[in-house]
Parts: structure tokens; C-alpha cells; sequence
């Protein structure tokens, strides 16, 4: 029946060009943003970053890994071959055949789609989303009879069903087609597949990304105040966002009841690119932040308009939304841009947080102590102090967390074990400064930038080897955030050296003395912003630990809502985060939960009523060192 | 938690960094071996509050370091020979090992010392005048005397850099000689070393020179002294803070100690390790007071017993080192304590001088509830869990010795049940409780309450525990801690049967209201008779106390007995010693007590509403009896391991079944005092 391949044909080619103009529609939306450069060579990495990156992330749920194989994968056979069979008009049957069967595999993932779609977790967008599987399953059935159509011979009843096949195929057509320009779900097709190769990370595809982007300051950059002020390919990437809500459900924040939800901040930025309210959100609002109040458009301010500063204050940084998004999708920048444009621009920060930036500009401490002050909890430790011209192996950066009596106890700890190790270390005097982290996180660049100036030229009057510190944020600062500005320095967390000592013998480790069953709490800035969730577990393996783990733990690991400045803001919600992480490690049955962080100590040592005992890794080590005779 | 930023920040004293600002002052400890040299239990005293977080102990309180100031009947350490450097430098690098700093006290005790014993030496003062305290006779000290003191001075200073010590306390306290030279009670010369402040100032400003010049600039030397000696002719606050500029000005000691109140009379001893009667902190105006004076470092001891008090007075600024002495003897491991925010478990100082008390009589210091403290070669501070079984362990009374041992059987990691048939734990403590000025007894208990609970002792209140519910609860052991009752049935006369007399338990527990006039008839001359004289007297009864004894409360220590002095006098009670109680009849309304003169056998009558009697107590054994045949080791407690510090034999016999070991500890024995009860708990149970 030659009509109608040739109605495919128009169909297709039609489908082409709205696409086309949809694209470009969309694209010039995107380039409302900041200049960034354009990685063309990324747009050939993208099947390779589809494959590895996507599937490492998706593989976790296998249904929906499977599932969205077959949708995807069938959908985008079937329509190469319609373009070859169809769109260059050679209406090959066996090309027909080849796509029938592509199709199928299409239908099968749509029926999934739609099997798992009927008992929605929350975390799932409904409205539009909802009707997917059935445009999708439209679309691949309209496929699947008009090939047939085409193949057997004409008949009064292939006439009779071929209008209505194509006016299926057309429906489907235009939820491939329509999506890109009128922003619906398939939308993230195309811009999912282009944010792949022009992701502003491109580095995460070659190994961990976690840097923050320095501001020029002196330029006038004060991060991101309306949608335009992100960089085009920002922009690009929030349209990628499927709405899986895996982000949501990641999201420490959320779970606490705090007005944040990481997958409506995308949604929100969508809206603001695109202009428009929120009104057609369809997913979890910002827990006790009603849907329909906000709108934005590009060159509208976020905050307030579009997004509440509670809702960006409420973010630990914990990256547990980035770790979870099949997209990719980095929600952590935007959130920082974001702040930094507040606290650059009005300077208002809620709870404590600008007085702790007051005291990170005027005493170099978080807490507003003395400086000199730092290295109190080792002046009867016989600890070395750093002396210019004297070369020492490791540099020990202890962090804010000396000031804190409790934590003097871990760090005591370690010096026992790194003595047992005979490993020549020193300190700081006097002059060891805030690394900055704190002002960072909570959008003070400037006082970042000071502190990092002022502790690199600090560095430079010292000789060593390498720095170990204790405290994660510090590590994370020092050698993820300081190469941009100059700083290039060997940084190890106290349990990696740790780990290394106990495995080369360096480090005589006895079983443990303690009995109880101990869980571990990943802290963020180790695990997910570093990558190490192994030297812990290899440190209590050697001492005779078996971890239980809880549910969410390694790179997955929940946050106890100490970082990224989040005690100081300190949002109000319906419950505490470090109790959600408490609940965690008592579900497990643990009488302590091994911690590796100043923040983590105090954060899950906050939790009133019976909970386990916090310790952390260096405590547990010192306590299994053999006692001298 | 709490957070003390300025009791756990450093100080730098000369060159010399303290971790933290918490002191243990000089203090004599009466443990030196033969010829005052420092021994293994001496070191191991020290050693365990260096582990326990101390920043700086000075040891050696009053070390001479000349061979006519006598030590050897109190045993303290002896600076004036060259033997004490090798010891010296044992504690030192014991010390400095957990990361604490460690002084010695220097002196010479001039005219404050009993001349007899040892050398025999003819005992020197600036004017020869006595000193009543420890009936020190003494001589015009003369000038080569004095030049030779000031070189002893000089030559143990070099002993004690020798040693490895981190520096130097001069005492100019408690009346010892250089303040003899400064106070116008004892020094009435008319040479240069007498007359004016400043000839009366030259020795002491002498003898830091020298030894200043012995040990160079950088090694620390300090000076204690006197805030107020609180005499008419004595020294004044004004006096001694001049006396304190002068000293600081000298530059050549790099802090002061404070001690409020003078020495050399009975009465004014009992301020200088202020009693649970004193308020906290009595004297810390006065180290103030000297604070204002002098750029150096100002230390104070003195009842500073918690670290918020001890943080406060460090934030006001009123000082800058706190001396927490008794606090530390109670327990050697409060800083860690407080800086890990354990306060709640700190064994906390009540001030009841039991460690002074026997100081002064010669006897080793001991801390009348904590039985581990110079103990610690033998008896744990910190229990460890048992490596051997889990067992049933069945405790008898909730007084200080039951109490300590289901603390330390538990702490064992045994599974502990304590009976006490009254509603709260304490026992006789809480008697003691209830005589005015001694109500901080009580913080003993305190302690050992929230310790069991703390600890999950399953505590059984408000039943008299029966044979058949302690064999119910299948122990392994069963120890018996229930304590005595009052001894009335002594001496029949005393018409304790017919009504005639009450104990001294009936008054202070309230079972028998105090009559109008008492005679208070006290065998014991403890703390339980005066107190309730003074319990009596305190509610508006006219009281006489009678006792067989030299003088009233003659088995109180010597800084104890002038606080009970001070209230007896003052509520008029009258003090008869000497005399024993014969018999007690009534006569109209009126009971009669007939008293008979130790002496001249004369036999006096009283006419009295009441007759209260102290006569101590019997042991309650009857649940003793019950059980002793039953157990496996027939009650015997083996007395060659329990005074080795050993496990008891028995612990390693079969357990299984009904089978279990009794042991009994603290007055139902015999009567002992608390120390007593608590030593036998711990020494019995730590092997359990
Ligand atoms: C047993 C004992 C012995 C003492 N001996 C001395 C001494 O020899 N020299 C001295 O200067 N102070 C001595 N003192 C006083 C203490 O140094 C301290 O000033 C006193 O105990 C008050 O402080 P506290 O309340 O912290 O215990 C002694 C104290 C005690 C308890
Ligand atoms: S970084 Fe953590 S707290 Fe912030 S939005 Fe993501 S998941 Fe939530
Ligand atoms: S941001 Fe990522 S994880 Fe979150 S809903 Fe969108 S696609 Fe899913
Ligand atoms: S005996 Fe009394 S005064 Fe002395 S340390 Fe012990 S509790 Fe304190």
C-alpha cells in the first residue's frame, strides 16, 4: 500500500521539523545562559558516556535499567530505520521487518513502564509522566501495524486499519517530536543525550569532580541571581532531568521534613529558563512550601521569586542527589551558585551562619577562638610543632574540630597511633587557619579566596611531605578547591594513611579490646566528594570489626546533616537529620557507629536519648594498639 | 556537653607549658620510704593522676632541705642529701610520660615540727618563741644558721633540676620558717632579719636568690604564701599583699599560691584544708586580692571541689592556676573526667579531711571514700570487666561498703542485685548526714547512687532481704554489708531497756525528739557524738557531753575537732571529759545520771530531761549466721590473699547449682569506719 508509506514518510519528515524547530526554540532558551566553553569533541564521547556513565548510575535498579533499554533502545531502531526506509523513501520490507521487531521490543518496555507506573512511589513526577507509556506504547503499536500493513498483501482490512495506525503513529510522533519544543517529558531525550556531551563536568567522566568553581571576584562574578546568570550548558542540563525523584529520595534534607527537594529545584530552574510558575509541578513540593506561589523567567530574580533562601540553606551538600541522578544532572553547583549570589549580594545568611563568616574573616576559626589555641589539646602529647627549614613527613591539619573537647579525644587518638607507626609528624603553631570550607559552601567566596591565599602562603614556610588531616571538609578543601588557586599539596585522611600503616606492618594493630557490634557512617566529604569508603573498612577489618552496614552506606551513604554549613542555617523541619542517621545505625543493631569527622562526631553525638556510642576510626585503632610492656 | 575553655587551656609558667590550668598543691602524703625518699607507691600515687589529666602536681608538701627540719615522723621526702635525686628522677619521667608536669614543695619548717625522734635537733624560729600546734619548742635561730639555710636552700634546688623536675615551690606558707621571719607573731628580732617588713622580708627574698642562682633563669620557682593569717598580731591581707609585690618584683618567681588563713594554732589549721563545714572557696577573695598586685601567675587551692566553680573563678579572672588538691586525692582521674564530659562520675571531694586528718597524725594520707588512692599498686581506680565467668553476684546492704561492692562486682561485669531495706541507699552516712555541718557526708553517698544506677546495679529497695530471697536469686556470691546497730545493751545502768536513754541514732535519725536538757554521754569521741551534741544544742537543748576520754571528740582529726570546738562553745555546751556514765535512774520528772571521775573514781549526779548515749554499734550478723553453714566457704574470708591484694582462693571452687560463697565486709564485721567498709569491699570484690 503505497499511500501509506507514503504517509510515513510525510509523517516522519514532519516529525523532523518540528522537532527541528522545537530544538532551536529550546536551544536559544539555553543561550539566554553565561558563555561556557563548547567541547564538541564531547558530543562524539556521548554514546560512550550513555553506556558507561548512565548505565553505572541506572544499573542500581535493574527494572528500570531493563525497561528503559527496551523503550530507548527499540525507539531509537525503529525510528533510524524509518529514516533510512521512510525518510529516504526505499521502503525495504525486510528494512520493515527490522523495525517491526524494534518496535516490539518497544511495546514490551512500554507495557513495563506502565506495570510500574500504576504503583508510583512518591518520588515519581505524575501529570504528563503519567501518560508516557501509553504515547510510547501508541507510538510502537502505530509502528508495529503499519509495518504489518506494509507487508502483507492489501486487503479491505489493512485499508480499514491503516488510518487509524497512522493517526496512533501520529500521536506517538508527537510526543517524540513536541516534547523538545513544548518541554514535555521527552524532552530529555534530546537534551539529555546533548547534556552528555556538554556536561559542565566533563571531567567526572574521566575520574571524581567535585571542585567548586572559583569566582573571579574582581570580574564582578557573584554567582547565579536569575536562570541567565548560569552557564548555558547549566541550563541545558537542568532540561535533561527525567523526574525521577531519585534525587528527592536521596536527599537528607527532604527526608527531614526541610523545604528542599532537589528534583523541584531542578523543576523550579526549568521553569525559570522556560518562564512560567510552578503551578504544573507534578512531583513532591518542597516539604511546607505550597505548589502555584512561585514563577520565574530568566532574567527574574530566583530568590525570592521563584525559590525561598530556606530552601537552598536547608542543603547539606552531601551530593547525594548528584550521586543518584541517572542524568548526571548537578544540582550541588547550581545550589552553591545560587547561594553565593545571596550571601555576595545581601549578605544575609540565616541562624549563625554570618557570624561563624565573621569569625572566619576576623579569627581565621569558625568557632571565633584564638588561633594560637588550635594546637591546646596536644601541648602535653609532646607533639612537634612545623619549624620553617625543618623537613617533617606528614603536615597534621586537625581542623576546627580541636577546639572541641570531645574531638580532642580522637585526635589524642590518632597521635597515638601515628607515634606507634613512628611516623614524623608536626603541626602548626599558630597559624593554623581555617581552611575556608564553611565560607564556601555557604556562598562566601571572598572569604574562601582570603583563606585559601592566606594558609597556601602559610604552607609555603613549611617543608613536608604530605598533609593528613582528620577532618574530611578539610581534606576535600585542601585538595579538591586549592589546586584552582594555586595550592598543590599530597592530602590524606587520617584513615587512609592509617589504613596504609596497618597494612604494611608500619602500624601493629591487636584485635579490638571492644566486643560491640559496630556500624559505619560514611562521611560525605570522605566518601562520596573523595571516593574513600574503603581504608575505614579495612582499618576495622584489621582490629577484628565486621561492619554492619546500614542501608544507605559507601558511596550511597546518608548524610548526618553536618556539612556544607547546614548546622549554622539550621533550617527547621519536622525532624533532625543526624536523628534519621542515628535510626539508621541503631536499625542495624550496632552498639557504635565508627565515624571518621569532627562534623559527623558532633552531629550524630547530638542525638538525645539512647543511641549508640559515637567513635571515631583513630579512637577504635589507638584502642587496639598493643599496650607497651 | 560542658566546655570549660579557660580550666582546660594551657598556661606557660617561665618556659614551661601546663596543659591545663587544674593543679594538684603541694600536700604531705606521708608515703616516702625510710630516710624520705620517694618509692614505688609514691611514684604510682603521682602517676595516676598525671594519667588522670593533672596539669602540674607539685609533690612533696614541706620537703626540707635542711637536715634540722625533721620529716621522718610524718615521712615526707627529704631534700638535704644527694639520695633523693635518683627517685626524684623516677617520679619525673613517669610523669612527664602521660604528658604532666611535676614541682616539689621546698621548706624549712623552722619552729613548726616536734623536735624529738631522728636526730633529735634543737628546732629554730626567728625568736625562739613556741609553736602550740605541734608543740614546737625552739630555739633563737642565729645567723650562720640562717646563712647556712639559705645555701640548703640553694643546694636542694639543684637537686631537684637534677632530678628532671619541671621546677621549684618555696613554701611561704602555714608558718614555716621564711614566714616565721615575715609574720610579727613569731619574730621579734632587732637585728637585719628583724623589725622592719623589709629586714623581716630579707631571708625570704635570700633564699630565692639562691636559688634562683642555683637552677638559672629558665627553670620555674614559685612561692606559696599566706593570704591573711587571720591573728590579731599576725600578718594582714595588706601586709601580705605588699609582701607579695615585693616578692613578684623580685623577678625572681614565676607565681605565686595563695593559701588563706595562718597555721600555728589549732583553730586556724582547720581553715587551711577548709572542712565541709566552710563555705566553697572560702579564701579566694584573698588570692585575688594578691592577684592585684602582681604580673605573675596567681594559684589558689582551697575547697575548689568542681570544675563550673573552678571555671568561673578562672573566667572572672580572680586567678589563674586552681589548685583542686582533695579533689584529686578523691579522684586522681577528674580532669579526664571533666574533659571527656563525664562530670557526673567524678568522685567528688566532701571535705571531710579524713586524708588531712591522719597527715597531722602521722598516719598516710587516705581518702576516706576512695579506697584505691595510694593504694595503687594493689587496688584498681578504674575496675576492668572479669575475663573469668559471668557471675550471680548477691549484695547485702546499701551503706558504703555494700555499695562499693555491687559498684565494683558489677564494674567486674557480673550480674549484680543489691538489697537495702531502706528507701535510699547510704546507711549510716545518712545519719551522719543530719548533724549540723555535716551534711556534705552525704556527697558520698551521692556518688555511689548515681554510680550503681549509672552502672546497672538491680537495686532492690525497701525490704529487709530474707535468707530465702537471696538464696532466690541462685548467687554465686553473696556478700553481706548490713552494717551494725547502736551498742546500748553494753552496760546495763545506762537503762536503755527501761526508757531511760536513747542512742545517738534515735536523736539524729529523729526517732527520739530532743529533750529540753541532755547529757550527751560519748564513748567513742568520734564525729557521732559531738555532732549530736551539737544536733541537740543546734534545736535549743541546754547539752553537756560527757566522755571517758582526754577531751571532747578526741578521735576527730586535728583540723576537725575546732569546727565541732567552734560550734560547741559557741551554743555553750559544756564539755566534761574524763568521766564515765555509771547509771542513769529517774527521780520525780527528772532522770538522774550518775558520772564517775576517771580519775579520782568521785561520783557526780546530773538531773536531766535525756540521757543521749554514743556507744557505737554492734554488727547485724543475724543474716550471717543464717547463710554460713550453707555456703561453700563457710563465710571464712581468707585473710593471707585479702591482705595481699590476691583473689580469694575460694573463687576458683564449683559454683554450679545452689552452691555460692559468702563474704561479709564493713561493720557487721566489727565496726571500722567508712574508709574501712569501702577498703573491704574493694579489695574483696576487684577479683571477683
Ligand atoms: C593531706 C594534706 C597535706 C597537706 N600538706 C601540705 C603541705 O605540706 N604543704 C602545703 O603547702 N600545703 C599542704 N596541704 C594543703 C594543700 O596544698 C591545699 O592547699 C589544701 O588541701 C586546700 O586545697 P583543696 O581544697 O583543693 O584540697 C595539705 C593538704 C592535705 C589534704
Ligand atoms: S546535596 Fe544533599 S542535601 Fe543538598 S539537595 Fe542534594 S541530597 Fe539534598
Ligand atoms: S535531577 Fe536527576 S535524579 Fe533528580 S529527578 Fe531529575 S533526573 Fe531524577
Ligand atoms: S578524705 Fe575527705 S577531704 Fe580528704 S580527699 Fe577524701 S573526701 Fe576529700
Amino acid at each position: 500500500m503505497q499511500w501509506v508509506q507514503i504517509a510515513i514518510t510525510i509523517v516522519f519528515w514532519v516529525a523532523v521539523a518540528t522537532l527541528a524547530v522545537g530544538l532551536i526554540r529550546r536551544i536559544r532558551l539555553w543561550r539566554n545562559g553565561r558563555d561556557a566553553p563548547v567541547d564538541w569533541g564531547g558530543l562524539l564521547a556521548i554514546p560512550r558516556r550513555y553506556l558507561v556513565d548512565i548505565h553505572h548510575v541506572v544499573a542500581r535498579d535493574s527494572y528500570i535499567a531493563n525497561t528503559h533499554m527496551a523503550v530507548a533502545g527499540g525507539a531509537l531502531a525503529a525510528l533510524a530505520l524509518v529514516a533510512i526506509n521512510y525518510g529516504l523513501a526505499l521502503y525495504q520490507p525486510w528494512l520493515d521487518w527490522l523495525t517491526l521487531a524494534a518496535a516490539a521490543v518497544m511495546l514490551v518496555g512500554s507495557y513495563f513502564i506502565w506495570a510500574r507506573r500504576r504503583n508510583p512511589p512518591a518520588r515519581l513526577s505524575k501529570g504528563p509522566w503519567s501518560r508516557l507509556p501509553f504515547t510510547l506504547a501508541g507510538f510502537a503499536a502505530g509502528v508495529i501495524g503499519l509495518m504489518l500493513v506494509t507487508l502483507v498483501p492489501p486487503s479491505a482490512t489493512t485499508t480499514m486499519l491503516a488510518l487509524p495506525l497512522l493517526l496512533l503513529l501520529i500521536a506517538g510522533s508527537a510526543e517524540l517530536a513536541l516534547g523538545i519544543g513544548a518541554g514535555g517529558p521527552m524532552k530529555h531525550a534530546v537534551a539529555g543525550l546533548l547534556h552528555l556531551g556538554f556536561h559542565p563536568r566533563k571531567q567526572r567522566f574521566t575520574g571524581r569532580s567535585v571542585d567548586l568553581r572559583p569566582l573571579d571576584l574582581d570580574a564582578g562574578d557573584f554567582g547565579v541571581g536569575k536562570p541567565a546568570d548560569f552557564r548555558w550548558n547549566q541550563l541545558l542540563s537542568f532540561d535533561a532531568c527525567v523526574q525521577c525523584g531519585k534525587c528527592e529520595a536521596a536527599c537528607p534534607a527532604f527526608a527531614a521534613g526541610q523545604p528542599l527537594n532537589p528534583k523541584k529545584l531542578i523543576q523550579d530552574l526549568v521553569v525559570g529558563l522556560a518562564s512560567g510558575s510552578d503551578a504544573k509541578f507534578a512531583g513532591s513540593p518542597y516539604p511546607g512550601i505550597p505548589i502555584g506561589e512561585h514563577a520565574g523567567a530568566p532574567d527574574k530574580a530566583v530568590v525570592p521569586f521563584l525559590i525561598e533562601p530556606a530552601t537552598l540553606w536547608s542543603c547539606t551538600t552531601c551530593r547525594a542527589c548528584v550521586e543518584e541522578c541517572p542524568m548526571l544532572i548537578e544540582h550541588v553547583d547550581a545550589i552553591i551558585d545560587l547561594r553565593r549570589n545571596l550571601t555576595l549580594t545581601t549578605g544575609e545568611l540565616p541562624g549563625t551562619a554570618s557570624e561563624t563568616l565573621a569569625n572566619l574573616r576576623e579569627t581565621g576559626t569558625t568557632g571565633g577562638h584564638d588561633v594560637a589555641a588550635r594546637q591546646h589539646w596536644a601541648v602535653d602529647l609532646d607533639v612537634k610543632q612545623a619549624q620553617p627549614g625543618t623537613l617533617v613527613d606528614v603536615l597534621l591539619v586537625v581542623g576546627e574540630g580541636a577546639f572541641d573537647t570531645r574531638y580532642q579525644r580522637t585526635l589524642r587518638a590518632l597521635v597515638k597511633s601515628l607515634k606507634a607507626a613512628k611516623i614524623d609528624f608536626a603541626v602548626l603553631g599558630d597559624s593554623e587557619f581555617d581552611t575556608g570550607d564553611t565560607a564556601r559552601r555557604l556562598g562566601d567566596e571572598a572569604t574562601f579566596q582570603m583563606l585559601a591565599q592566606r594558609n597556601i602562603a602559610n604552607f609555603a614556610r613549611f617543608q613536608f611531605r604530605r598533609i593528613v588531616t582528620p577532618d574530611p571538609h578539610v581534606l576535600n578543601s585542601l585538595k579538591n578547591d586549592y589546586p584552582a588557586l594555586g595550592g598543590h599539596f599530597a592530602v590524606l585522611h587520617h584513615s587512609t594513611l592509617l589504613a596504609q600503616l596497618a597494612k604494611s606492618g608500619q602500624l601493629q594493630l591487636g584485635p579490638t579490646p571492644d566486643r560491640r557490634a559496630v556500624t559505619y557512617h560514611d562521611p560525605c566529604y570522605l566518601g562520596r566528594y573523595n571516593g574513600e569508603i574503603d581504608a575505614p573498612r579495612d582499618l576495622l577489618k584489621a582490629i577484628g570489626i565486621e561492619v554492619r552496614e546500614m542501608e544507605r552506606s559507601g558511596l550511597r551513604g546518608r548524610c548526618c546533616g553536618g556539612g556544607g554549613g547546614a548546622p549554622l542555617t539550621d533550617i527547621p523541619g519536622r525532624q533532625r537529620i543526624p536523628d534519621i542517621r542515628i535510626g539508621d545505625a541503631k536499625a542495624t543493631g550496632a552498639a557504635i557507629v565508627a565515624v571518621g569527622c569532627p562534623q559527623c562526631t558532633a552531629m550524630l553525638e547530638g542525638v538525645v536519648g539512647e543511641r549508640p556510642e559515637v567513635l571515631d576510626i583513630a579512637e577504635l585503632v589507638a584502642q587496639s594498639l598493643p599496650v607497651p610492656a | 556537653m560542658a566546655s570549660y575553655p579557660h580550666l582546660m587551656a594551657p598556661i606557660t609558667l617561665n618556659k614551661l607549658t601546663l596543659r591545663n590550668r587544674v593543679v594538684s598543691t603541694a600536700h604531705a602524703e606521708v608515703y616516702a620510704e625510710p630516710g624520705g625518699l620517694p618509692g614505688d607507691r609514691y611514684i604510682r600515687y603521682y602517676e595516676e593522676k598525671a594519667k588522670g589529666g593533672v596539669g602540674l602536681a607539685i609533690c612533696g608538701g614541706s620537703s626540707p632541705v635542711s637536715i634540722d627540719s625533721p620529716q621522718g615522723w610524718w615521712k615526707s621526702v627529704n631534700l638535704s642529701n644527694d639520695r633523693i635525686i635518683d627517685p626524684l628522677a623516677r617520679l619525673s619521667e613517669t610523669m612527664h610520660r602521660h604528658g604532666a608536669k611535676i614541682m616539689i614543695q621546698a621548706t624549712h619548717m623552722g619552729r613548726r615540727n616536734a623536735f624529738h625522734g631522728e636526730n633529735w635537733p634543737h628546732l629554730m624560729t626567728p625568736s625562739g618563741i613556741r609553736e602550740p600546734v605541734h608543740r614546737g619548742n625552739a630555739k633563737i635561730i642565729e645567723i650562720e644558721e640562717i646563712k647556712r639555710i639559705i645555701k640548703d636552700f640553694g643546694v636542694a634546688a639543684r637537686r631537684v633540676k637534677a632530678a628532671g623536675m619541671d621546677g621549684i615551690e618555696i613554701s611561704a606558707a602555714h608558718q614555716h620558717l621564711i614566714d616565721q621571719f615575715w609574720s610579727p607573731r613569731s619574730n621579734f628580732r632587732t637585728d637585719e632579719w628583724g623589725g622592719s617588713l623589709e629586714n623581716r622580708m630579707r631571708f625570704g627574698r635570700e633564699v630565692l636568690s639562691e636559688v634562683r642562682e642555683a637552677v638559672g633563669p629558665d627553670f620555674v620557682v614559685g612561692l606559696r604564701m599566706c593570704g591573711d593569717e587571720f591573728h590579731e598580731d599576725g600578718l594582714d591581707h595588706e601586709t601580705l599583699k605588699e609582701i607579695a609585690h615585693a616578692m613578684g618584683e623580685t623577678r625572681l618567681v614565676d607565681y605565686i599560691s595563695v593559701v588563706g588563713s595562718g597555721a600555728d594554732t589549732h583553730n586556724t589549721l582547720a581553715n587551711c584544708m577548709p572542712p565541709m563545714a566552710l563555705p566553697p572557696e572560702p579564701f579566694v577573695h584573698l588570692a585575688a586580692g594578691i592577684k592585684s598586685v602582681v604580673d605573675i601567675p596567681v594559684m589558689h587551692a582551697q575547697s575548689i571541689r568542681d570544675a563550673g566553680q573552678a571555671e568561673r573563678l578562672l573566667a572572672a579572672g580572680m586567678i589563674d592556676l586552681v589548685g583542686m588538691t582533695r579533689a584529686q586525692i578523691a579522684d586522681p582521674y577528674m580532669v579526664e573526667k571533666i574533659r571527656d564530659g563525664r562530670e557526673d562520675e567524678i568522685k567528688q571531694c566532701v571535705g571531710a579531711n579524713y586524708c588531712i586528718d591522719r597527715q597531722y597524725n602521722g598516719l598516710d594520707v587516705l581518702c576516706v571514700q576512695n579506697a584505691a588512692t595510694s593504694r595503687e599498686a594493689t587496688m584498681p581506680h578504674i575496675i576492668t570487666k572479669s575475663t573469668g565467668p559471668r557471675r550471680k553476684v548477691v549484695v547485702v546492704g546499701g551503706g558504703p561498703g555494700g555499695l562499693e561492692a555491687a559498684r565494683v562486682a558489677r564494674s567486674r561485669g557480673h550480674d549484680v542485685v543489691l538489697f537495702e531495706r531502706g528507701d535510699a541507699v547510704g546507711g549510716q552516712i545518712n545519719l551522719a548526714a543530719k548533724a549540723p555541718q555535716r551534711e556534705q557526708m552525704a556527697g558520698i553517698v551521692r556518688w555511689f547512687d548515681m554510680e550503681t544506677r549509672r552502672l546497672g546495679v538491680d537495686r532492690r529497695m525497701g525490704r529487709e532481704a530474707t535468707p530465702e530471697m537471696i538464696l532466690g536469686e541462685q548467687p554465686d556470691i553473696v556478700v553481706l554489708a548490713t552494717g551494725g546497730s547502736s551498742n546500748m545493751g553494753q552496760v546495763p545502768g545506762w537503762g536503755f531497756e527501761e526508757g531511760l536513754s536513747v542512742s545517738s541514732w534515735d536523736i539524729l535519725s529523729g526517732k527520739a525528739e530532743p529533750g529540753k536538757n541532755v547529757l550527751v554521754y560519748d564513748v567513742m569521741s568520734a564525729h557521732t557524738g559531738s555532732g549530736t551534741a551539737d544536733f541537740l544544742a543546734t534545736r535549743g537543748s541546754t547539752v553537756e557531753i560527757v566522755t571517758p576520754d582526754v577531751k571532747v571528740a578526741d578521735d576527730v582529726g586535728g583540723t576537725t575537732f575546732p569546727i565541732f570546738y567552734r560550734r560547741l562553745y559557741a551554743l555553750d555546751v559544756v564539755m566534761t571529759p574524763n568521766y564515765w556514765l555509771d547509771r542513769v535512774y529517774r527521780e520525780g520528772n527528772k532522770l538522774i545520771a550518775v558520772i564517775r571521775n576517771e580519775y579520782t573514781e568521785g561520783l557526780e549526779e546530773r538531773s536531766v530531761d535525756q540521757v543521749v548515749i554514743e556507744n557505737g554499734i554492734l554488727p547485724n550478723d543475724g543474716l550471717y549466721w543464717d547463710l554460713k553453714e550453707r555456703s561453700v566457704n563457710f563465710g571464712q574470708t581468707d585473710n593471707a590473699t585479702l591482705f595481699a591484694a590476691e583473689p580469694q582462693p575460694a573463687l576458683s571452687e564449683d559454683l554450679s547449682g545452689d552452691k555460692f560463697l559468702l563474704y561479709r565486709v564493713g561493720d557487721c564485721i566489727s565496726q571500722h569506719n567508712i574508709h574501712g567498709a569501702i577498703y573491704d569491699a574493694l579489695r574483696l570484690c576487684k577479683d571477683f
